[in-house]
Parts: structure tokens; C-alpha cells; sequence
């Protein structure tokens, strides 16, 4: 039995890790073509992408979920077709607002100065920003981005509710059959993956340190 | 407590017995009842059988049945609520109630038990799907591979792995479960009857759904003392109550399925 219970949470923490992986990858770029969308001297630009920011903060995630799944099915007669990848795009959506503000809130915090000096040095705009900005933004942002990936690990529970059998699914199931402490136990899967996270991104911070905030 | 209120109750019984056989043992349940003035109904409270009203009167489909019952027999319905399901048989063969009669399954442990009714009402897990495609799928074994939704754990799940079908996804609910085949995200769903006839069809929500097939059907009767001649009182009942349509009214009024009026189940 305990063979049994161990196997079928492991099956649902796999989809979980993968949801949280697949999730990273794609909303932390595109929370950088968000941000430099909310940061756009052009205005047209610059208030659709604040007004999707304020869109997809201002709602839950539960319920972007259920739109992107069901909405296409119930307004146009398009179901979508696959659960999990319809998991991805919301979940990658709502990270990437999330992380551009913080993306946004790194690059403010650089002092102008820098970027008088880089074009006193003749260079270009891009090589400013990647040559010089991008890292020591990325070293001040690890904390506040910590927060919310570590946020992302639990989140990754709401996948159950268009039927994809992540961790916390996995655990209530065994409720049906008469058995509570497997959902219980689902707990120390999160503890133990997001103990890990911790150290990794702790030792991250360590090594840019050498940029002096 | 139980247990030895039982056991002493039932050397009590036995002593009875052995001291004065015959008497009034030899009546009949229904001459017994009727002596006592009243039929003592075994319930639990669960809607939309057995339910307190705002009065604080029973009310429900099996309490308002009963009562018409009793009427017939012309004594009194009076409803007690079993502490413990599970000793029903036992509280029925000690005469602390006279009938149960609460949505119970029929099954072979009621059988076995207790005499039991004809049954009056069924609850089946049927297949809902669009009311455009429905007409392709006449039986169980045609719905076969389609992609279904159900309820995690529902009598409907069981009811798909009955029939080989293992990939349904499950959800948090019925309800879940019929927004599925809405969207299109599943070509089918397997949920009860009685919640399928509410939501889908004219006039409903989800008016292009329809109810297909029913995958198990499940029954419901009235269990009473073994041997007891108001068995067939009730079956006669049950019979008279449905020809005159007083049955199908009730029926009607809690959106309930009758016996009689089922799908067929398809034994796949």
C-alpha cells in the first residue's frame, strides 16, 4: 500500500515539476517583452500591455484557467485540446506579468547615470542594457523573483481543476478511498522541492554578488 | 452499549419465546400494524428523499410516498431516525422500526436480509453528450472510445471501468464534469440521471445536451421484517399509486426517475 501511495505521488509531483519547469521557461522571457511593453514611450504600446498586466493581476489564476481551457470550446465551438498545454500558456501568462513588474521595478532602480555614461562611451542603446544594466538588474531582482517562483511551485495545485493530475490531485484522490494521510504527505514533497529552490537561488545571489547593489 | 443492549434484548427474545409460544405471534405484520395504529419508518435525512421542512415536518419523495401508504392501510406514518444505518436489518427484525424506507439500493445483502419491495425508483449513470451526435451511439458499446469526463470516485467512474474505459477524465464534480461536453473539451460525460434530466435539454442551460445511453442502473425499494405480508401490500400499492399517476407526480415534483420509466440498461 505505502509502495502504492509513494508511486502515485511521485507520478503527480512529476507533473507538477513539470508544469513549475515549463512554466519558468516560458514566462520568464516573456515577462521581459511585457515589462519593455509597459515601459514603451509609445503610448498605444505602453497602455495595452499596463492594461494586460492589470487584467491578468487583477483576476485569479483559477479562473484564467478556465477560460483559456473551456473559453475557446464555449464562445467559438474550438475546444481546446490539450489540458496540460492549455496549463502552460495561463500559467506562463500570469508568471510573466507578474515577473515583468518586478523586471520593470529592477531596471528603474539602475541610476541614470549609467546609461549617460554608456552613450558618452558611443554605445548603442542595446549594448547599454545587456552590456551593462542587464546583470546587476538580474542580481537585484533574485529576491523578489525567489518570492514568486517559490509561489509558482504551490500554485502549480490549481492545474487540477481542468483535470491534470499534479501532486495535490494525486493526494485527494486517496481521500475517496479511505485514505488522509497521502494528501498530508503531499506537503513534504513541496517543502522538500521548494527547500531546494531556496538553496539554489540563495547560491545564485551569492555568486552575483559582486555587483554592489 | 449497542452491543449489549442487543444482546440482552435478544436473550430477552429467546426466553420469550420458549415461555409462550404461539399468542400473538401467529398474526400477520399487517394485522400487527394496524392494531398499533401506526407504521414506524426507519430514516436517515438526506435529501430529496427524507427532509425536514420549514414546519419541521418530514418532507421528501420517500416521506410523502410513505404517508400515502399509510393512508391506505389507515394508520399512522411515523419517522425515526436510525442512529446507525448499518444496524437497519437489526432495528427491523426487533421491531423498533417496521419498514425501511429511505432510497435504499436493492441489493443482494437487502435480499438476504429483509423482505423487500418491488422496487419504485432507479438512479442510473447515463451518458450525456451533443444532442446532434447522440443518435450514433444507441448502446454502451458504442460510446467506447469516446472521450469522457466524470466525477472523481462517482458511481459514474465505476460505471466506465465497468466497461474498460480507464482514461476518463475526472473531475471535482458532476457539474465539472457536463461543462466538459459543453466546451467540447470531452465528447461525453457519465453523471446520475436525476441530475442529468435537470440540467440538460429545452429549456435548460445546456439545451443543446441530451442523455444517451445508461452504462449501470441502480434501484430503490422499501425493506420490510422478513416474511412479512406488507411486502406485497406495498407492491399492490406501488402498482395503484402508478396507474392513478400519484407516483409519477411525486416523482415529477422532487425530478426523480421511476422505476418504470427507465432506460434500459445496457448489461456491457
Amino acid at each position: 500500500m505505502l509502495a502504492q501511495v509513494t508511486n502515485e505521488l511521485l507520478s503527480g509531483f512529476w507533473v507538477t515539476i513539470e508544469i513549475f519547469l515549463l512554466t519558468l521557461v516560458f514566462s520568464l522571457p516573456l515577462g521581459l517583452v511585457v515589462c519593455f511593453g509597459t515601459m514603451s514611450r509609445f503610448a498605444p504600446l505602453r497602455c495595452l500591455s499596463r492594461g494586460f498586466v492589470w487584467v491578468i493581476r487583477g483576476t485569479p489564476l483559477m479562473l484564467q484557467l478556465i477560460v483559456i481551457f473551456y473559453g475557446p470550446g464555449l464562445l467559438f465551438g474550438l475546444p481546446s485540446g490539450d489540458r496540460f498545454w492549455s496549463v502552460i500558456i495561463a500559467f506562463s501568462i500570469n508568471y510573466a506579468c507578474y515577473f515583468s513588474e518586478i523586471y520593470r521595478g529592477g531596471i528603474e532602480s539602475i541610476p541614470q547615470g549609467q546609461y549617460e555614461a554608456g552613450q558618452v562611451l558611443g554605445m548603442t542603446k542595446q549594448q547599454i542594457f545587456f552590456k551593462v544594466i542587464f546583470l546587476q538588474v538580474v542580481k537585484r531582482i533574485i529576491a523578489p523573483m525567489s518570492n514568486e517562483i517559490i509561489t509558482l511551485v504551490k500554485d502549480t495545485s490549481l492545474a487540477r481543476i481542468i483535470g491534470v493530475y499534479e501532486l495535490i490531485y494525486v493526494g485527494q484522490s486517496f481521500i475517496r478511498k479511505g485514505l488522509i494521510y497521502p494528501l498530508f504527505c503531499t506537503g513534504i514533497f513541496y517543502l522538500v522541492f521548494s527547500g531546494l529552490l531556496t538553496l539554489l537561488l540563495g547560491r545564485l545571489e551569492k555568486k552575483l554578488g559582486y555587483f554592489k547593489g | 452499549m449497542k452491543k449489549l443492549f442487543a444482546l440482552a434484548l435478544s436473550a430477552l427474545m429467546t426466553l420469550t419465546c420458549f415461555a409462550g409460544c404461539g399468542g400473538s405471534h401467529a398474526e400477520s405484520d399487517t394485522a400487527y400494524i394496524k392494531e398499533k395504529g401506526r407504521l414506524v419508518i426507519g430514516i436517515t435525512e438526506y435529501e430529496p428523499m427524507d427532509y425536514k421542512d420549514e414546519n419541521d415536518e418530514w418532507t421528501g419523495f420517500d416521506a410523502e410516498f410513505a404517508r400515502l401508504f399509510c393512508e391506505k392501510l389507515g394508520v399512522e406514518a411515523e419517522f425515526l431516525v436510525l442512529s446507525d444505518w448499518d444496524q437497519k436489518y437489526f432495528e427491523l427484525e426487533t421491531k423498533n422500526i417496521d419498514a425501511i424506507w429511505n432510497g435504499m439500493t436493492l441489493t443482494e445483502e437487502a435480499r438476504s436480509n429483509a423482505s423487500c419491495s418491488d422496487p419504485y425508483l432507479v438512479n442510473s449513470q447515463v451518458v450525456v453528450m451533443k444532442k446532434d451526435v447522440i443518435g450514433q451511439y444507441p448502446d454502451a458499446e458504442s460510446v467506447k472510445d469516446l472521450k469522457f469526463a466524470c466525477e472523481n470516485g462517482s458511481a459514474g467512474q465505476a460505471a466506465l471501468a465497468e466497461l474498460g474505459i480507464t482514461e476518463a477524465v475526472a473531475l471535482q464534480d458532476q457539474a465539472a464534469a457536463l461543462m466538459e461536453v459543453a466546451a467540447g473539451t470531452a465528447e461525453a460525460c457519465v453523471i446520475d440521471i436525476t441530475m442529468a434530466k435537470a440540467m440538460t435539454g429545452e429549456g435548460t442551460n445546456y439545451a443543446d445536451l441530451a442523455i444517451g445511453t445508461a452504462l449501470s442502473t441502480e434501484e430503490y425499494a422499501v425493506a420490510f421484517r422478513k416474511g412479512s405480508d406488507l411486502t406485497e401490500q406495498l407492491n399492490n400499492c406501488i402498482k395503484e399509486l402508478t396507474e392513478d399517476g400519484s407516483l409519477a407526480a411525486l416523482a415529477e415534483q422532487y425530478s426523480l426517475t421511476l422505476a418504470q420509466e427507465t432506460p434500459a440498461a445496457d448489461p456491457a
